[in-house]
Formats: structure tokens, C-alpha cells, sequence
């Protein structure tokens, strides 16, 4: 659980103040770099993080007035609802957060090993 | 292995990273449009929230705003400065996307938003001089005081606007485009002034008539394409007497051949850009008093052209419609007078050949000597590509658009510069903020005559009684058919060299028959003695709105509204049973009998259900294509082809006429065979695009009307709209253009009004005042103008406060 919420918190708390899309690579391969354990708790964990952020936020917004812009955008981008198109965006949080998690936890253990071998 | 392992994740991510952060074609990136705290997520109808004390630096003292139901704010400052800025800053709020967008269009800057496939675009506007001519200008005005102070205040207003955003609240369109807002300046008020100008006078024929007359000959041209057109009622009533010495143009261009062969057409404006506009005196209206009515045709588009707003300071309360992007009202009433405008479609735009020394373009042969050119270098910034460079000339026949494609005889190369009015400084902006301020038919006809470009019959009423129309603008001092052809700029034949007297412009106050108006004809008849130009609207929707107010007693604003609405065909009217009479009912297979019937039947009026009207309308478009298309084909274009009234005119007279035989043809064609021919076709084509006679016939639904997003991105605008109306009718509407404005003001102790436009107040798609307009107006109806005196208000009521505080 710590796995997902920490990705989450600190990811809301950056986009509300800073709001630039790339906190969801950065936090996550932030993450991912001290998890020493497992490249799923890594991976999925930061991923679904994100998800469940990108995802609940979305469905704010849409359900906190932004009905009209969501059906708008979703005809303007050929997807049939509201939802879907909130899921999209958790998708594409998942996504990135994902490979970036992984990624993280990649690099130090290539760091690490190549430290213990020098 | 794990080092393998980490360089494809990196380099996924990276993948990942490069496809969500940046545009991919016409799709948005993603990872910054999807984001849920600053992507489109948070365009909805939070934005649209009403602080009741909103802290603004820059004010020179507390400004109220009051906002009323639609959400149209009403401005109280206590000085100039202020209620400028507070319009600047309001209007940024609702709408700084198209307002910052239409300057790019205006300065041809559209390559820096969406890149290399606007670079031609641009290259035009640039070349048509809309930037030299809005930098000219911004000169002249900044000459004035006042202009310079109203335009600063406007500009320090967006720019705050500007400054308080985030990335969460930019407009959407810069998220689904991916960029930003840039400062706000002067420059961009008066490129938005010259586009307005562009949009309302560029009607290039010129090339088409000179190409027609070396075909067919000055005889073909002077009998299909007259000065005057059948059953016109001028603007100025034909019987009025002119009672001055008029000036004589130096000398009548002799025709001329171009060598250039170049489409001008081919980037103008939409020829129907016009309106309609009426005045009433208080001898034919039910109160007494005056009333006015003005509606003005443009292309519809969403966000709306207009912006409501009132401005009211110490000295001034103004109500109307402004152009997002420029201060002041643009059309309106105060509580002394009420004015509404149309297009003038008088000639101010004339093409030149011009003969140059060498392919360097920095000489041109002028009165048997070679004259320097200035020459202009523009650089256009692609975005993702490089700076490209363009440079043209710049003649004392204006700036050459089209070069480097023809050499003449003597193997001189030859381009076509433009001469146009709106290229030279003048102060339109003085001249608003004058009318915004005028209080009687004398000052406000002081404060047009610096309205110089583009020229508009200006209908006004005064609280006074008086009722005026003034045919507006600054026109050079023409010979006969002048401007009517391309000529050759070599010397100072066909060179502009004077201009009409203002005092000797057209113009009418309190006529006997109680009323003025305009709907874009020719503003004169025959006795006026300057030639103005003759691409003017056919006679229809004038002469329908005379017929109409010289009927109508003790008129009320309903009477208004139906007039405004008014989907009388007086074309179908003049000719449809003609027609009729000529089809050879035994021929006809299928449903032709029954459509037949349907149009006997039709009583000319096109209301949206009306299958009637889209099946005449069709017929008619057919009709002059097989008289006109084959003659007129010419080097490779159908050329411009005479008006509906000339046509109807030629058919209603001439039974025999070597034009109705298509050359194209073995056969001999007459006129009851080319009438029968474009019938069938008409239903034939009609049943192949919209299957078998019915529903789907019905002018609302086969026509109806599509109000995009100024992208055309679709999903953003209001399409299928179930409207009557079309060419040549009151209500003008058509399939994407038509009633921009509709406007009825009566001017008694207070001023009543009313008003509609269709779209709504904002510019965010996102916003419920987007578009919550459209479908009242469809309906054709109206709201109630609030017309505030003061800032005390039921706040109960749907009307709310806002205190704009200076902060330092």
C-alpha cells in the first residue's frame, strides 16, 4: 500500500503547486531508485499510484463542472464518454509512471552492482 | 543483461516522454493536455466563477463590474483609463485565445503556431500589406492623446489578464496547440482593425472583368455586369437631389490588357459579407419614439465575433458589442443615440500592373522612368522549421502580392501590386470612442468622418427624433468603371489622385417616408455624381426591407424582430412561376411531378421546413451555371458571372439569346430546354446526396447551419442547426454565415434594447456562456438588454458584483 500512496501524495502535492505533467516520470523514477526490493513494488506500485491520482483527479474535475468541456473533448478526440476518457488519462498516468518506476529501480541496481564490482 | 534492461527502460521512457510532451501532428500532447491539474481537465466552469473583490494591478482607482444573467459585464469607472483597462482585462478573460489568434491571422503569423503549411497563408497577408498597414497606423493614432491613452489602458488590461494566468487556466486552445499567450500590444488593436477592414472590402474582381472584357468584349461586359442592376432601391433614395458642385477625375483610364493571369479570387473575403440595417422615426413606431435595427452578415464562428459589454465612466455609458481585441463599442447606443452598421461595398481596393527594370524588384517603370521600390523584407517563423525570408516591393501603387511568375514582351518582369484604402494611416479607433460618445446626429456624424476604412453605411438614431444614414468611408475620386478592371500602373492614369469630399458622400436625415436603411446595395442612383464601383448585393433584401417598413404603421419591436427574421424569397417570388410555366410537365419521371407541385405550391418564404426553397435555390444555381459556365470558362476559371438580377432580368426578357445555347453541345439549346435541363438536374442530384424526396429535403436539414470552432476542430462548435433564410434574404443566414449580431434599440426616455448573437459570452468551450445563445437565436429570439444606470443592484436578483481593487 505504501508503495502506491507515497507515489500518489507527494505526486498531488507537486502538481498542485508546480502542475507540469512530468512530475509523474520524475517522482516515480525518484521512487523506483530506493526501492530495494522488487521491480514490481517498483513498477506497479508507482504505476498504479499514479493511476489511481491522474484517475480520481480527472474524475473531479469532471464531475466538480466540467461536464460540458468533458463531452466536448471527448467528441473531440473520438472516445465515447466522460469516463473513458478519464480512464485514458489514469491510463496514460499508469503508463509512464510505470516505465519510469521500473527504470528507476533499474538504475541503481546497475549502479550498485557496478559500485560493488569497482 | 540488467544493464540491457535499464538502457530500454530509459529509452522507453524517453520514447514516452517525447510522444506525451509534444504535438503529434494535429493530436495535442497528450501528457500535458491529459494532465488533470493543468490540462483541459480544468477548462470547465470553475473559470467562469465571479469574485466579488478581485485585487488588479495597474487601476488608477476602484472599478465595478456588474454581471448580469448572460454574464455580459457592465463596467462603472471612474475614469478613462480605468474602464478601458477593465474592458481589456474582462475581455482577455473570456476570449484572449481569438483575440490573440485573429492578430497572428491578421499579421500573418499563423506559421508559428501550427507551422510550414500556414507559410503560404502567411506569405499573402504579409503581402497584402495588413502588417505595414496596422504599423502605419498604430503611428497616426499614437499621434492622438486620447487614442493612445484608450488603446495603452486596453493593452496594460490583457497584458494583466495575461500575467495572472497559470498553467491550469490558459484558454484550452493554447493547450490543445501548445502554446502560450505573448504580450499584448497597440500594434495588435490596430491589425485586428485592418483585418476588419480586409474581411469587409477585398473583393478582387478585377482580374476576372479584364480577362471577360478582352474575351468577350466591353459590350458583354457593360450589358451583364452594370453599375446599376435591375430593380435596385438605392441606400440614398434615387429621387434625391444633389445639390453641390461635384469634383471631375483627371482623365478615364483606357482599357487595358494585363499581361498577368492570376486569380484573385481565389483568397478573398466571403462576398456575402454584408448586413442589414434600419432606421425608424417616431412618426411610424407605436411609442413615438425612434427605433433601430441593425443585424451584420459575417462568417459564424464560435468563440463569437462579437463580445456584449456596457462602459459607463462619469462622461460616457455606452451599450453594444465589441470586437474582442479592440476598446470601445463597435456598435451599439448610448442613452441620446442608437447607430448600427452595414458594409459600404464601395470600391477601395484596385490591382496594378506594374512593369519593373530587373528581377530585383527595386525599380519600376512609372511616367517613362525607372522609379526606386522600397523594398520590404518580412520574416515569417515557422514553428519546427526555419525562418524563411520573404521580401517584395512597395510602389506608389501599393505593395506588389503577386510577383515572379510572368515576364512582359520586352522581357521586363511584371508582378500585380494593390492599392487599398485601409493601407493608409487613419484613426478608426478615434472614431468609435467619438460615437460611443456622441449625442446627437451632428456629433456623431463629426466622429464617423475619422472612420475612414472600411467603409459602412452608418444608420443611426437620436433621441431627438432625428433618423440619418450616412454611405461612410474615404473613396478616391473615380472616372467611369474605374477600378472596375486591372490597369497598368505606369503612369498617372487610373492612379488614385483625390478623393470623394466627405461633405459629398451619400448620405440622408429624416426622409418623408419616415425610415432609412441599407442591406450593402448601391448606396446611389444614377443622378449621384461620383462613380463609387458596381460589385454591390443584389437588389433583394433592400428592396424587401423598404417594401416592409413603408407597409408597417405604429411598429413595435416584434415588428423588428419578424423583419430581422424575415424569410421572404423575392427572387423565387420574381421568378420561380416563370419558371414553372416552362417545364414540360410530360417529361418529368418519378418524384418530379410531386416536387413540381410542392413548388407551385410554395408561397416563396424560406422557412427551415420549407423543401420548396432548397430545391429552387438548387434549380436557380444550376440554372446559371448552364447559361453562364461555358462562356465563362475562360484560361482554365469560371469567371465571375453576372448578378441574380441581370440573369433574371435576361430570362424574363429574352426568349432568344445566343448565351442560353451550351457551346459545349452539338445540339442548339434554348431557353425552355436549358430551364426543363437544370430542373432534372436539380433532382437528380438532390436524390443522389440526400435520397428520395422528403425530410431530408427540407431547407433546415439539407442546408441548416454550422457555427465551428475558429479551428474547425470538430466537437467545439454547434453544427446542424435547423435554420430558414439564405442569399438575397432579410435573414441572411446560410450555411456558415449570416446574422453575426442581432440588435433593436428604441430610444424614448431610457433606452430599450435588445440583442442576440449567436454563441454566448465566453470563449471557453468549457463554459455554459460558450454557446448558450445559439439556440435562441435559431429561434429568432431575443434577450432583454440591461441598460445600467448605476452599480445599485438587487444582488438577490441573477445579476452579481465584482470590485476591481488597485494593488501595488
Amino acid at each position: 500500500m505504501i508503495n502506491i500512496l507515497t507515489p500518489l501524495i507527494i505526486v498531488f502535492i507537486l502538481q498542485l503547486i508546480l502542475y507540469s505533467w512530468w512530475w509523474i516520470i520524475l517522482v516515480p523514477l525518484v521512487i523506483g531508485f530506493f526501492e530495494k526490493d522488487s521491480a514490481l513494488k517498483a513498477s506497479a506500485g508507482t504505476g498504479l499510484g499514479v493511476f489511481l491520482l491522474w484517475f480520481g483527479m480527472a474524475v473531479y474535475q469532471w464531475k466538480n463542472g466540467g461536464e460540458i468541456i468533458v463531452i466536448r473533448i471527448a467528441e473531440v478526440m473520438g472516445v465515447g464518454s466522460g469516463f473513458v476518457l478519464a480512464l485514458a488519462t489514469g491510463l496514460v498516468g499508469f503508463l509512464v509512471a510505470l516505465v519510469a518506476g521500473y527504470a528507476g529501480f533499474s538504475l541503481r541496481k546497475v549502479l550498485i552492482k557496478e559500485y560493488q564490482i569497482s | 543483461m540488467r544493464l540491457i534492461k535499464t538502457i530500454l527502460a530509459f529509452v522507453v521512457l524517453l520514447i514516452l516522454f517525447n510522444l506525451l510532451n509534444n504535438s503529434q501532428g494535429s493530436i495535442p500532447p497528450l501528457g500535458k493536455f491529459l494532465n488533470p491539474f493543468a490540462g483541459f481537465w480544468q477548462n470547465g466552469e470553475k473559470l467562469d466563477q465571479i469574485d466579488e473583490v478581485l485585487d488588479v494591478k495597474g487601476l488608477r482607482d476602484v472599478v465595478q463590474v456588474v454581471w448580469d444573467e448572460r454574464h455580459v459585464p457592465h463596467i462603472f469607472a471612474e475614469n478613462t483609463y480605468d474602464v478601458y483597462f477593465a474592458q481589456g482585462f474582462l475581455t482577455a478573460r473570456h476570449r484572449l485565445w481569438q483575440m490573440e489568434f485573429q492578430t497572428h491571422v491578421a499579421a500573418g503569423r499563423v506559421s508559428e503556431i501550427i507551422g510550414e503549411k500556414a507559410l503560404e497563408f502567411d506569405r499573402m497577408q504579409r503581402r497584402r500589406g495588413l502588417l505595414m498597414a496596422a504599423e502605419t497606423t498604430i503611428q497616426h493614432m499614437d499621434k492622438d492623446p486620447e487614442t493612445h491613452l484608450i488603446l495603452q489602458a486596453y493593452a496594460n488590461g490583457v497584458n494583466t489578464w495575461i500575467e495572472s494566468l497559470t498553467p491550469a487556466t490558459l484558454p484550452l486552445e493554447y493547450k490543445l496547440l501548445n502554446y502560450e499567450p505573448e504580450v499584448w500590444s497597440t500594434l495588435k488593436t490596430a491589425l485586428l482593425l485592418k483585418y476588419m477592414a480586409w474581411d469587409l472590402t477585398g473583393r478582387n474582381s478585377e482580374m476576372d472583368m479584364s480577362i471577360i472584357q478582352a474575351t468577350l468584349g466591353e459590350e458583354f461586359v457593360n450589358t451583364f455586369y452594370p453599375e446599376h442592376t435591375p430593380h435596385t432601391d438605392p441606400v440614398i433614395p434615387a429621387a434625391k437631389p444633389w445639390r453641390f458642385e461635384a469634383m471631375e477625375p483627371d482623365s478615364i483610364p483606357p482599357a487595358f490588357v494585363p499581361q498577368i493571369v492570376q486569380d484573385l479570387r481565389k483568397n478573398e473575403p466571403d462576398q456575402d459579407n454584408g448586413s442589414n440595417n434600419w432606421a425608424v422615426s417616431g412618426n411610424k413606431t407605436a411609442s413615438g419614439f425612434p427605433m433601430l435595427a441593425n443585424d451584420p452578415h459575417l462568417g459564424l464562428k464560435l468563440p463569437s465575433i462579437w463580445y456584449e459589454i456596457q462602459l459607463r465612466t462619469p462622461d460616457m455609458n455606452v451599450y453594444g458589442v465589441s470586437m474582442p481585441g479592440a476598446p470601445a463599442v463597435i456598435v451599439g447606443f448610448n442613452k441620446d443615440i442608437a447607430w448600427g452598421v452595414t458594409n459600404a461595398a464601395s470600391d477601395v481596393m484596385d490591382w496594378f500592373e506594374i512593369e519593373f527594370k530587373d528581377d530585383s524588384y527595386s525599380e519600376y517603370l512609372y511616367m517613362d522612368e525607372w522609379i526606386k521600390s522600397d523594398l520590404r523584407v518580412e520574416e515569417i517563423f515557422i514553428r519546427g522549421g526555419e525562418t524563411v525570408l520573404d521580401s517584395f516591393a512597395i510602389t506608389r501603387f501599393g505593395p506588389l502580392v503577386y510577383f515572379g511568375e510572368n515576364t512582359l514582351e520586352n522581357g521586363h518582369p511584371t508582378g500585380l501590386a494593390m492599392r487599398w484604402s485601409a493601407h493608409d494611416p487613419s484613426n478608426e479607433m478615434l472614431a468609435v470612442r467619438n460615437m460611443n460618445l456622441a449625442t446627437d446626429r451632428e456629433t456623431f456624424y463629426t466622429a464617423i468622418e475619422d472612420f475612414e476604412a472600411p467603409g459602412q453605411n452608418f444608420a443611426m438614431i437620436a433621441r431627438d427624433g432625428d433618423i440619418a444614414i450616412r454611405h461612410n468611408g474615404k473613396y478616391p475620386l473615380r472616372g467611369q468603371d474605374q477600378g472596375k478592371f486591372v490597369r497598368a500602373g505606369r503612369d498617372t492614369i487610373g492612379e488614385w489622385q483625390d478623393w470623394i469630399p466627405y461633405e459629398q458622400l451619400p448620405a440622408i436625415s429624416n426622409p418623408w417616408r419616415g425610415f432609412v436603411s441599407s442591406a450593402n446595395q448601391n448606396p446611389v442612383g444614377k443622378k449621384y455624381p461620383y462613380y463609387m464601383g458596381w460589385d454591390y448585393d443584389d437588389y433583394e433584401r433592400g428592396s424587401r426591407i423598404n417594401d416592409r417598413l413603408g407597409e408597417l404603421k405604429k411598429i413595435k419591436f416584434g415588428d423588428m424582430q419578424d423583419l430581422h427574421m424575415d424569410n421572404f424569397n423575392m427572387q423565387a417570388e420574381l421568378m420561380l412561376p416563370f419558371l414553372l410555366k416552362q417545364i414540360d410537365v410530360e417529361a418529368l419521371s418519378g418524384d418530379m411531378g410531386v416536387i413540381l407541385n410542392d413548388l407551385y405550391g410554395w408561397n416563396y418564404v424560406s422557412d427551415p421546413h420549407e423543401k420548396a426553397a432548397w430545391v429552387y435555390k438548387q434549380w436557380w444555381l444550376r440554372l446559371e451555371k448552364a447559361i453562364w459556365n461555358d462562356e465563362l470558362n475562360i484560361l482554365g476559371e469560371i469567371r465571375k458571372i453576372p448578378t441574380r438580377s441581370v440573369t433574371a432580368r435576361l430570362l424574363l426578357k429574352k426568349s432568344k439569346l445566343v448565351y442560353y445555347d451550351d457551346i459545349n453541345t452539338p445540339e442548339q439549346e434554348g431557353r425552355p430546354e436549358i430551364i426543363n435541363r437544370a430542373f432534372k438536374q436539380t433532382i437528380m442530384d438532390l436524390t443522389d446526396e440526400l435520397g428520395p424526396y422528403g425530410e431530408a429535403w427540407e431547407l433546415g436539414r439539407a442546408r441548416g447551419t454550422d457555427i465551428n470552432h475558429l479551428l474547425s476542430v470538430k466537437g467545439l462548435g454547434r453544427t446542424g442547426l435547423y435554420t430558414g433564410g439564405g442569399q438575397g434574404i432579410v435573414n441572411a443566414t446560410k450555411k456558415d454565415h449570416g446574422p453575426s449580431w442581432r440588435m433593436l434599440v428604441e430610444l424614448g426616455d431610457r433606452p430599450t434594447a435588445k440583442g442576440i448573437f449567436p454563441g454566448g459570452q465566453s470563449g471557453n468551450p468549457g463554459s455554459p456562456y460558450y454557446d448558450n445563445a445559439v439556440d435562441n437565436w435559431v429561434a429568432g429570439k431575443y434577450f432583454d438588454i440591461h441598460f445600467l444606470d448605476s452599480t445599485d443592484i438587487d444582488l438577490n436578483s441573477k445579476l452579481s458584483l465584482t470590485r476591481l481593487r488597485n494593488y501595488q
